[in-house]
Parts: C-alpha cells; sequence; structure tokens
C-alpha cells in the first residue's frame, strides 16, 4: 500500500474563462490533515470536488487511494471511499436523521437493516446527538445538521473526509460542538482535508496548512509557523492579515 | 452567501407535523359543502322538473361515463409520457433532450382541438399516402394502412396524450429541477448512481411539489375532454349536441351539462387537494 492516499498532478479546471484550478499538484499522506485556505474564489471547493469527481478535470491526473480518477466504473467506488462535508450540510429532507445515515449503507454498502441502522446509531452517539435520531433536519439546528451530515458520510467507513467550510453557515456558538467532532476525528487518524478559516481548529488539528489563490497553492505552512512575519509571499501576508485577528 | 442560505432555508421548510388537537370541522374541507350544493341543485332540478331535465340526464348517462373513462386512459398515459419527457428534457443526452425540448414546444403550440382534428381527419390521409407508396415494397403493410380507418376514442386518447404529455413534462422536469443540485451532489458523494439517488433522494422530494400540478392538469383534462366531441367520441358534451338537436331545448340542455361537469371537476378537485394533504403528512 501506498503512503500517499491522495496524489493530484498538474490538475487544471476552467469553468468557461475562468481558471479554478490552475496546474495544481498535492499528495496528501495517509492519516494526514490539511487544512487549505485562501481568498474566496481562489479554487478551494473546486479542488475538494475534483477529489470527489463531483466536477471533472480538464488536465492532470488524481489518484485516490491508489485508485486513478480516469475510467468510468471507479468514480463510484472513489466516491465511497471520500466522506465529503458541504458548506449547507445538504441533508436529505424527506429522511429522518437516523434514516439520512442509514440510506447510502443499504443502498450502495448493501448492508443489512439492522447492521445499518446498529452503525447508524453507534454513529449518531459518536457526534453526540443520539437523541436526535427520529428528528427531520428541519427540526435540527444548523450545527446538528453538520453533525448528522457528517455521521452520514462516516457510515460509509471512508478513509477520507472532505470538509466544505463546514462550519461557515453556522451561528457561533455552533461551531465548536462541529469542530469538537472534527477533533475526534482527527486523533483518531483520519485523513482530511478541510477548507476552513476557524484558527482555533487549524492550530489544533493540522499538520500542514496549505495557502491557495488563483487556483493554485502558493504557499505553505505548519501552524506553529502560520504567522505574519514567517510567510513569504505578499499575498498571503495580506489574506493572513485579517483572518488572525 | 445570504442569499444562498435564504434559498436553503426555503427549500428545507419540512410540512410541519401533524396538527393535533385540532377539532373535526377545523380540519374538514369546506369546499365539500360547494360539490354537496351543486349536487343538491342537480338532484332538485331533476325531481321537480322530470320533464325536461330528468330526460336530458338519462340522455347524458352514457356521454358521463365515456368523459370519465377517456378522461382516465388518457391520463394514465400523459403520466406515463410526462415522465418521459420530463426525463428527457433534464437529460444531458444533446440528442434526447433537443427530441424532448421539440416534442414539448411543438406541443405545446398548438390548440388541443387543432391537435384533436388532426390527428382523426389529416393522419389517416399521410397513412393511406404512405401505404399507397408502400405497394411494391412491403405489401401486407401497404394494405393495412391504405385501408386504415382510426378508432375515435384511440383517436382521442391519442390526442389528449400528446398535447397534455408535453405540460406533463414541464411540470415533471420543474419538480425534479426544483430540488436543490446540492442533494444529488450529496447523494452522490456517498457512492450513490444517478438512478439511485433518482429513486431515493430526489423523486421522493419531487413528488411533493409535482403533485398539485398533477392535479390541477387532472381536473384541466376532464373539462378539455369535452373537445373530442369533434372526433366523433360519443362524450358528455356530443350527447348534449345530440339531444339539443332533437329538442332545441337549449337552455335547459346545456345548463343541465353545465352542472354535470361541475359536480365531476369539483369532485376530483376535492379528491386531488385529500391526496395533496395527505402526501404532505406521510414520508
Ligand atoms: N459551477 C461553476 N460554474 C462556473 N464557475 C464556477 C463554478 N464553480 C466555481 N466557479 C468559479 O471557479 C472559481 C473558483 O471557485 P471555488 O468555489 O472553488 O472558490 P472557493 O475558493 O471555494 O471560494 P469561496 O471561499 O467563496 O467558497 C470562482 O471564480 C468561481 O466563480
Ligand atoms: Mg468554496
Amino acid at each position: 500500500m501506498c503512503d500517499n492516499i491522495i496524489e493530484i498532478e498538474h490538475v487544471s479546471k476552467r469553468f468557461g474563462h475562468v481558471v479554478a484550478l490552475d496546474d495544481l499538484s498535492l499528495t496528501v499522506k495517509r492519516g494526514e490533515v490539511v487544512v487549505i485556505i485562501g481568498p474566496s474564489g481562489s479554487g478551494k471547493s473546486t479542488l475538494l470536488r475534483c477529489i470527489d469527481h463531483l466536477e471533472d478535470i480538464d488536465s492532470g491526473s488524481i489518484v485516490v487511494d491508489g485508485i486513478p480518477l480516469t475510467e468510468a466504473e471507479n468514480i463510484d467506488k472513489v466516491r465511497a471511499e471520500v466522506g465529503m462535508v458541504f458548506q449547507l450540510f445538504n441533508l436529505f429532507p424527506h429522511l429522518t436523521a437516523l434514516e439520512n445515515v442509514i440510506l447510502a449503507q443499504r443502498v450502495v454498502r448493501k448492508r443489512s437493516p439492522q447492521e445499518a441502522e446498529e452503525i447508524a446509531h453507534q454513529l449518531l452517539a459518536k457526534v453526540h446527538i443520539p437523541e436526535k435520531a427520529d428528528a427531520y433536519p428541519a427540526q435540527l439546528s444548523g450545527g446538528q445538521q453538520q453533525r448528522v451530515a457528517i455521521a452520514r458520510a462516516l457510515a460509509m467507513q471512508p478513509k477520507i473526509m472532505l470538509f466544505d467550510e463546514p462550519t461557515s453557515a453556522l451561528d457561533p456558538e455552533m461551531i465548536t460542538e462541529v469542530l469538537d467532532v472534527m477533533l475526534d476525528l482527527a486523533n483518531e487518524g483520519m485523513t482530511m482535508v478541510v477548507v476552513s478559516h476557524e484558527m482555533g481548529f487549524v492550530k489544533a488539528a493540522a499538520k500542514r496548512i496549505l495557502f491557495m489563490c488563483d487556483g493554485t497553492i502558493i504557499e505553505e505552512a505548519t501552524p506553529d509557523g502560520l504567522t505574519l512575519d514567517a510567510c513569504k509571499e505578499e499575498r498571503t501576508r495580506q489574506f493572513l492579515s485579517k483572518i488572525l485577528t | 452567501m445570504t442569499l444562498d442560505r435564504m434559498a436553503y432555508e426555503i427549500e428545507t421548510v419540512e410540512p410541519t407535523q401533524e396538527p393535533q388537537a385540532q377539532s373535526l370541522w377545523q380540519r374538514f374541507d369546506r369546499w365539500w359543502l360547494l360539490l354537496v350544493g351543486v349536487i343538491i341543485l342537480t338532484y332538485l332540478l331533476i325531481r321537480i322538473r322530470p320533464d325536461p331535465y330528468g330526460r336530458i340526464y338519462r340522455f347524458l348517462g352514457d356521454g358521463m361515463r365515456v368523459t370519465v373513462g377517456i378522461t382516465m386512459v388518457s391520463f394514465l398515459f400523459i403520466l406515463l409520457a410526462g415522465l418521459i419527457g420530463g426525463f428527457g428534457r433534464i437529460s444531458k443526452n444533446p440528442v434526447i433532450n433537443a427530441m424532448a425540448s421539440i416534442y414539448v414546444e411543438v406541443m405545446r403550440g398548438i390548440p388541443l382541438l387543432v391537435q384533436l382534428l388532426f390527428i382523426y381527419y389529416a393522419s389517416p390521409i399521410v397513412l393511406r399516402g404512405i401505404g399507397a407508396r408502400l405497394t411494391t415494397i412491403w405489401p401486407a403493410l401497404s394494405v393495412r394502412l391504405v385501408t386504415i380507418k382510426l378508432n375515435p376514442f384511440a383517436a382521442a386518447v391519442l390526442g389528449l396524450t400528446l398535447c397534455y404529455g408535453a405540460y406533463m413534462s414541464e411540470i415533471v422536469r420543474a419538480g425534479i429541477e426544483s430540488i436543490a443540485k446540492g442533494q444529488m451532489e450529496a447523494a452522490r458523494s456517498l457512492g450513490m448512481s444517478y438512478f439511485q439517488a433518482m429513486r431515493y433522494v430526489i423523486l421522493p422530494q419531487a413528488i411533493r411539489i409535482i403533485l398539485p400540478p398533477v392535479g390541477n392538469e387532472f381536473v384541466a383534462l376532464l373539462k378539455d375532454s369535452s373537445l373530442v366531441s369533434v372526433v366523433a367520441v360519443a362524450d358528455m358534451t356530443r350527447r348534449g349536441r345530440e339531444f339539443m338537436a332533437s329538442t332545441f331545448l337549449a337552455l335547459e340542455t346545456w345548463l343541465m351539462v353545465g352542472l354535470l361537469y361541475l359536480v365531476m371537476t369539483l369532485f376530483a378537485a376535492r379528491i386531488v387537494a385529500y391526496i395533496e394533504r395527505k402526501t404532505l403528512f406521510v414520508r
């Protein structure tokens, strides 16, 4: 088994005239927590969506856990190995929290109803909302919805978890409850790629911090090195001065 | 961002739970009373003036059955056409998409009455013309085409299906597209195939949005089925015309026909409303 669980080489992606990813390369090691920061429109979401193959890439290659994302039959396989957590949760509103966590286990993993339900209950307990199993998404707070969404992704037993600004749609008092769950995951050794500007989480969990700008990674730092003086690039410093306060 | 957030919140406003402590009167759908009123009025007319209203009513009887029958049969085909057309409209395959779009635009641009007249009176001429040209190539088919005679009921069902199927396609398309893109992405990112995502995530949500307009289409179809009277189908409207032609009782005949249509449409509308309420509360 290869030590690099994600290998991205020279990937470009454009939407019409907009270059969202520009010859971007990145490798992530098994068990690593990588945080991506950068200004709006720099391509952070697009990068995560390409790793989960929600967008096609124009050139370059992405290999996830040894599976290249080129042949069509690999796509569903890779998607099941990669959990994705969205900014706006995207829970299924017609299903209860429990059913949200059960559905893909039954449909994709073909688990028995009993097994799927048991796993779902365990995961809801893991994200600290076992009592909300029968609530519909509309009856949950944003923080609770996001934790159900994390449980839903974990139910597929993914090898990688992608988080796209998981707390930026949340009220401040709910942010910690989601970050706590993410920290637990990081401590368990989950490979995570996180787009987040929550400096508390970044300092506590991140191994590497990547700074994205104009569709490519222009600088890399460790949490300790994430100070204004340590950064070489002017654009990084400008951006950091805004979020570090 | 705030806009996104709002759109999201609107989209996920769930039907509130079933109201618990409501009196029977509050829960009762009061529009049923209007239906009962119209039925009583019709009944009284028939009882108090059996001549001519009773006579008209009995004369219209089979026509009413034909109207109901043609509406029901057509509606089944319309639902099918709407599903096929609707999925065609959202298809990424350019050929399928173009075919579905042309179908919808053409059918919506021609009056239903003209479509029915074309199918019943004009299309046999086209088929006979084709048949005449096939005598040497495919004699068996040629004979069939040259001697073709359209069944009025079938022609009417075909006409209604083609026309209403186009509107239904748009309803299905709009319903599926109204489910936020994020739902499909969430399902796909869990490893579901396109069809699994449709089956378990998109369609169950789309049904709730599609149902009210589909119900309206049913009621509209019930009324528009009166147009099939021009293609020799003995529906209620045609029976009314026949009765009037032999008795010259214009006022009484069309009053009765109008009342009977009203009873049918009010009844259908109530059933539709009932089904809508059911699906709102049941998952
Ligand atoms: N589906 C799309 N169609 C057209 N353009 C797109 C699409 N998705 C992204 N883009 C464009 O690609 C660029 C990168 O977008 P992306 O969403 O990846 O940025 P981001 O870094 O996630 O920004 P934010 O912090 O605002 O979420 C932007 O210029 C955006 O307008
Ligand atoms: Mg983004």
